[in-house]
């Protein structure tokens, strides 16, 4: 089921360079939203631009029917929602599309994020957490102001996040690719293999993770981004090529196991 | 809540050519997959016809992405009729609309003369109500736009299509061309029943940045409320140049919209792009008509058709 809901915006700040949080009540999108699931907005102010924003839910609180979502500045409708206030309203359709699939019985999972792909993957965390899994997070920023996501992953995940920054000012230096590389090989040499990898980012980034996760034999899933028109399944505006033909990253994604994704 | 139009007392029931709509208001085809994706928000048995995504004999793959692009006011697309084929929508989408009771038209297409006719005489059992022959799809490199733009190929497709069916058939045009009244009198000529229009207008669009183009093939079709007074000023002309129904679309997102295509000639309106942005744009454009007719105290949106006093 989607909702259409006129959301009253609760909160909306910047958290770190160019990335924002904004709160919206959205009671019906709060209570059903899945991990990996992504709301589809229509922002107030901007008619002229005719297309609704997607973005992946960041955190749904079902008691306070508010669901939080994290966006950087890239483009005219990003820059225009840093300057809408509390009490505005915008319109979201959702939740939206094929959330993480982690395989039934999980033990061990690896998470991967780069950038503002933090967003869709942060209630993974509690979802696996909750069905008893052992979670290793990644998370990958330009700099360590843009790591906005770091302590809400604490939380979550009981321990800090493995973190890098491309220009060395928080956490290992580079890229967060040879974390990756490293957490998969300790823990094959451990002996209790990771049997999940779920990656959101750029999509060079997605690509690199997930052949690691094959060579390394583990299932992995990927969330893909595309221009959207309709954001609902109608449109075929935002197709994946896949080994089973093309597929709609909105309603059959955005959220796919990687063996499929024809890069 | 899938929404419904309000009640009113106002006759909204029009006949396109032999479609019996009960109210003026169908969707652009490809804007709305067969109605199953917005049946979260609106009922889609409630609009006056639900018109399908194009269709041809045995599908197509449509073109590589990015597949759109916002521009001001509007947007490109270049989706190259992507369908699974006319026994998918046989299968499963034509017996979904029926089982609600939705009237459904189909956007019928093809890569050629008799591909057109192939895909109309497997649909002749279908619960179908009406045929919309595309001949004005500007995102394929054959049948589509290339056949729409001359009067000896419309007068073929048209006429063969003409032959293969005793259902109303609506022939959808392109705005491509330099004389739009030419090709639609020749569509009549060859057995139209209506006319609809516009199809989508050829444009680009670039990325100064990466001094690339924003779509994968370069060239798409514009369409939304930036394309209105095109397709309203095409609409007048073709409807004071031939004497069958013209249903018009480009643009439309209001009641008042659809008001203004139907006082410049239209006798039913196509809502489209404006579905992205509102799902609920079909019934609120119904709703606006009847806020129209009951304020302005038309008794039966009839008397609106081709109502521009110039
Ligand atoms: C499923 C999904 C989830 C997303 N989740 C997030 C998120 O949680 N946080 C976040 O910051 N961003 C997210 N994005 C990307 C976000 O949608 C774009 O950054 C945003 O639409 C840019 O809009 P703009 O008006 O600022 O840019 P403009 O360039 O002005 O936008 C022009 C058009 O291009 C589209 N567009 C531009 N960049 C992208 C992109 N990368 N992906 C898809 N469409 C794009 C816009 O939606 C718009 O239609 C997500 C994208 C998808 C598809
Ligand atoms: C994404 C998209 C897909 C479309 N697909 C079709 C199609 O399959 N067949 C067709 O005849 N027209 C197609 N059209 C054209 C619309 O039906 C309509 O004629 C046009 O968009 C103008 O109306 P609008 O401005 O209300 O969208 C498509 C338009 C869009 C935006
Ligand atoms: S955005 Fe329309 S089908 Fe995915």
């Amino acid at each position: 089921m989607l909702y259409n809901e006129k959301a009253p915006i609760l909160f909306n700040e910047e958290a770190g360079r160019g990335i924002w949080i904004m709160t919206l009540d959205a009671p019906e999108i709060a209570a059903t939203a899945l991990p990996g699931q992504f709301v589809h907005v229509r922002i107030p102010g901007m008619e002229g631009h005719i297309l609704r924003r997607p973005f992946g839910v960041y955190a749904a609180f079902p008691e306070e029917g508010t669901i939080d979502i994290m966006y950087q500045v890239l483009g005219f409708g990003t820059d225009h929602m840093t300057h809408l206030e509390p009490g505005e309203r915008v319109e979201a359709i959702g939740p939206v599309g094929r959330g993480w699939q982690p395989p039934a019985g999980c033990k061990k999972a690896l998470l991967v994020a780069g950038g503002v792909g933090s967003a869709p993957i942060h209630p993974l965390v509690g979802q696996l957490k909750a069905q008893g899994a052992e979670v290793t997070a990644i998370l990958g920023a330009q700099t360590a102001e843009a790591l906005v996501a770091r302590q809400r992953f604490a939380e979550a995940l009981g321990c800090e996040p493995l973190c890098s920054t491309d220009d060395g000012t928080f956490g290992r230096a580079g890229f967060c690719t040879p974390l990756v590389q490293e957490a998969l090989d300790e823990a094959a040499a451990s002996g209790q293999p990771f049997d999940y990898v779920a990656c959101c980012g750029p999509e060079p980034l997605m690509k690199l993770v997930a052949s690691m996760a094959e060579g390394a034999g583990v299932f992995c899933e990927v969330s893909l981004e595309r221009r959207m028109a309709c954001g609902v399944g109608a449109c075929l505006s935002c197709v994946v090529d896949t080994v089973n033909g093309k597929k709609r990253a909105c309603v059959d994604g955005p959220v796919f196991p990687s063996k499929e994704v024809v890069w | 809540m899938a929404r419904k139009p309000r009640a009113t007392s106002v006759n909204l029931a029009v006949n396109l050519g032999g479609l019996a709509m009960k109210n003026p208001v169908t969707v652009g085809s490809g804007t709305f997959g067969a109605g199953m994706e917005y049946s979260d928000f609106v009922d889609v048995a409630s609009l006056g016809a639900v018109t399908t995504k194009g269709v041809s004999l045995n599908g197509w793959e449509g073109n590589a992405t990015p597949r759109i692009a916002e521009t001001a006011s509007g947007m490109l697309n270049s989706i190259g009729l992507q369908n699974p084929g006319v026994a998918h929508l046989k299968e499963v989408e034509l017996p979904w609309l029926a089982d609600l009771g939705a009237t459904a038209m189909v956007n019928v297409s093809g890569h050629s003369f008799d591909e057109y006719v192939a895909v109309i005489e497997a649909l002749e059992e279908a619960p179908v109500a009406a045929y919309e022959v595309n001949i004005s799809c500007p995102n394929v490199d054959a049948g589509g736009m290339t056949m729409g733009c001359h009067v000896p190929s419309v007068e073929k497709v048209v006429g063969m299509c003409r032959a293969a069916t005793k259902r109303p058939l609506i022939v959808k045009l392109t705005p491509n061309v330099t004389d739009i009244t030419e090709i639609a009198r020749a569509a009549e000529a060859a057995g139209a029943d209506g006319l609809s229009l516009i199809n989508t207008l050829l444009g680009m669009a670039v990325d100064a940045r990466t001094r690339r183009p924003k779509l994968a093939r370069v060239v798409g079709g514009y369409s939304g409320p930036a394309v209105k007074p095109v397709a309203l000023r095409m609409v007048w002309q073709v409807a004071n140049a031939v004497s069958i129904p013209v249903l018009g679309m480009g643009g439309i997102a209001s009641g008042t919209d659809a008001i203004e295509f139907m006082l410049a000639g239209a006798t039913a309106v196509a809502v489209g792009t404006a579905n992205f942005a509102n799902p609920t744009a079909t019934v609120d454009v119904i709703d606006g008509i009847i806020d129209y007719c009951e304020q302005y105290g038309v008794k039966d949106v009839n008397e609106l058709i081709g109502a521009l006093e110039c």
